[in-house]
């Protein structure tokens, strides 16, 4: 009960970032009914899922100060799992995506017990090269499609149980439900003990061992608390896309855009993912439809991304939400 | 059975035998002072108690139990609290939250983490700073923070890497009586390392000297000032000193 009281307390936030977070969330409720285009609408829910990917991303990431960039591989098991459910056994989203969030906590507690033995750079190459293997497995597994990866079976008419909409206003308001949860669940996490152990971790190891932290499981506990959100995106995207192969949701590309929007926006802070990606998803739709145009320019949005993340850490490391602080005058 | 038993203690880092063969004991409630010149090997002597080294040989025996190998976090899970000689300059988090990570040592609970860091600031009277960030301290004040956050974590026995080395004469005095204070209010046995010959012989009833890693006095302070091996060993250092 008291868990529910902190996670619906933001009076620890100033006046004015309340009102931000309820004018905002007005807006969200009301958006569908603004009339926007389909294009918006699809950025709109784009920009939820990558808020829940680096609100996920944020736990080990951001509070625990781990550079983690081998998410994808969370969101292929979610995805995957959802999609292998249905086509072999109709089985319904609601149960074959928690089993996929199931499957995403073991596989990460395997995962996350060799990889955090390593600390700095060689952890964050680590989680890469698990990332890369589970998409390398998948690319050569027939049994789930290999390379050309998994077709949903479309309903003839739209059905609750297996999350199938005509209208992308159903997925909409789903995909903000979700996000809405991943929020109230951060705004716990950031009070919790794990999260101020964490918090310890990221500042000072040695400190933290001698006041009786377990280093190693608390960054374990994180990194599978983040695994768990990335995978429920990862079975939002299978219905909603009716398509996945290792490429759309195992991607490296994929990894690195949820910690890059998680940094961007501000890492270890409630607001930092979502400022994040309200910044990042339009950008990166918006060069993704131009340079698609333009052969021979793949590649510059990454460019672009990486000038972007060197300007925020040189001027600011803690990102967009640092700078607003320090303007404000409550940086540090 | 002692309260702390230390046997035989060796730490070589490849050549240089930091610790060799240390032999002590502490009982409950004493307050310890532990002295020698620089690099004698007091705060490697610490970190192997406490885990931070494994030592390679020798028994460390904490309230009945070896505690040899155990790693940093189970020690103070055991009951044992530490400070470090320098403290990490952080910036991350506020002096009350770094307390409440110690409180969160024996709580689940964030209220009571965070009630309990307040009674501890109140009793260590830094209240004035608690929502400050370390980086925007004092030396002397990040010392100060360094030993609440261990005594959050409600230690049976504390021991303190040189809380005092920085401190002017008033600061130390303070620091003295709030030593004697946890001693006797709280309860809590105390092993120190420090610098400041007067400080350890005024708070401490027992000394114990290191030397180049071995022990090579142990006793009362106003046996160990007179001993012959200890003027030796500082002796010695001035005159290396001066040269
Ligand atoms: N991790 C390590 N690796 C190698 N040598 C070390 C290590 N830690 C300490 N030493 C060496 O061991 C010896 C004892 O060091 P230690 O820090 O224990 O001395 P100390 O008595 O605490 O000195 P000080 O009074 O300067 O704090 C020194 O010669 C030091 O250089
Ligand atoms: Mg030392």
């Amino acid at each position: 009960m008291e868990k529910v009281k902190d996670a619906l307390d933001f009076t620890d936030f100033s006046g004015v970032e309340r009102f931000v977070l309820v004018v905002f969330s007005i807006f969200l409720l009301a958006f569908p009914w603004l009339g926007a285009g389909s294009f918006v609408k699809a950025v709109m829910i784009q920009f939820l899922l990558f808020s829940l990917f680096g609100m996920g991303w944020n736990t080990i990431g951001g509070y625990g100060g781990q550079v983690e960039l081998g998410k994808a591989q969370y969101v292929g098991i979610g995805a995957y799992t959802v999609s292998v459910s249905m086509v072999w056994w109709n089985i319904p989203f609601w149960i074959s995506m928690p089993i996929g969030v199931l499957i995403a906590l073991g596989y990460s507690f395997m995962i996350g017990y060799p990889l955090f033995r390593l600390k700095g750079h060689y952890f964050a190459i680590a989680t890469i090269c698990t990332s890369l293997v589970l998409q390398d497995i998948f690319t050569n597994w027939k049994l789930v499609g290999a390379a050309k990866g998994i077709e949903l079976p479309i309903h003839e008419h739209p059905d609750f149980l297996y999350m199938q909409f005509k209208s992308d206003t159903y997925y909409y308001y789903f995909i903000m439900v979700l996000f809405y949860i991943a929020l109230f669940y951060m705004n716990w996490f950031r009070k919790s003990k794990l999260g101020y152990q964490l918090r310890m971790i990221k500042d000072d190891e040695e400190a933290a061992e001698s006041l009786g932290i377990d280093i190693r499981w608390c960054k374990i506990k994180a990194y599978s608390i983040a695994s768990a959100f990335v995978a429920v995106g990862g079975g939002f995207m299978a219905v909603y896309n009716l398509y996945i192969d290792p490429v759309s949701v195992m991607d490296l590309d994929l990894s690195i855009k949820i910690a890059l929007m998680a940094m961007l926006g501000g890492a270890a802070s409630l607001w930092g993912p979502i400022i994040g990606a309200a910044f990042l998803v339009p950008l990166d739709r918006f060069l993704g439809s131009w340079l698609g145009g333009h052969k021979g320019l793949i590649g510059v949005d990454f460019m672009i991304y990486a000038a972007l993340i060197m300007v925020v850490s040189a001027y600011q490391p803690r990102g967009i939400w640092g700078i607003v602080e320090q303007l404000r005058g409550k940086g540090k | 059975m002692a309260f702390l038993e230390v046997h035989d203690i060796v730490k070589d880092f490849g050549g240089l035998v930091a610790n060799s063969n240390v032999s002590f004991q502490i009982e409950e409630g004493e307050i310890v002072g532990l002295i020698g010149p620089n690099g004698a090997g007091k705060t490697t002597l610490f970190n192997c108690i406490v885990g931070y080294y494994s030592p390679d040989y020798g028994k460390v025996m904490f309230k009945g139990n070896d505690i040899t190998g155990f790693k940093p976090f189970q020690t103070n899970q055991a009951g044992i609290g530490r400070t470090f000689q320098i403290m990490k300059v952080t910036t991350g988090m506020t002096v009350v939250e770094n307390i409440m990570v110690g409180a969160f040592c024996r709580t689940n609970s964030r209220h009571q983490a965070r009630e309990e860091a307040h009674e501890m600031l109140h009793f260590l009277g830094m209240e004035e700073i608690s929502e400050q960030y370390i980086n925007e301290l004092p030396i002397a004040k990040q010392r100060k923070v360094g030993m609440a956050r261990a005594l959050a974590t409600k230690p049976q026995l504390l021991m303190l890497d040189e809380v005092a080395s920085g401190l002017n004469h008033t600061e130390t005095d303070e620091m003295v009586a709030l030593l004697k204070r946890l001693n006797v209010e709280k309860k809590i046995t105390l092993f120190l390392i420090e610098h400041i010959m007067e400080m350890v012989m005024t708070v401490s009833q027992r000394v114990i000297v290191l030397d180049g890693g071995i022990k090579i006095a142990e006793g009362v302070p106003g046996d160990i000032v007179k001993d012959d091996n200890v003027i030796k060993a500082y002796l010695g250092e001035k005159y290396a000193k001066g040269r």
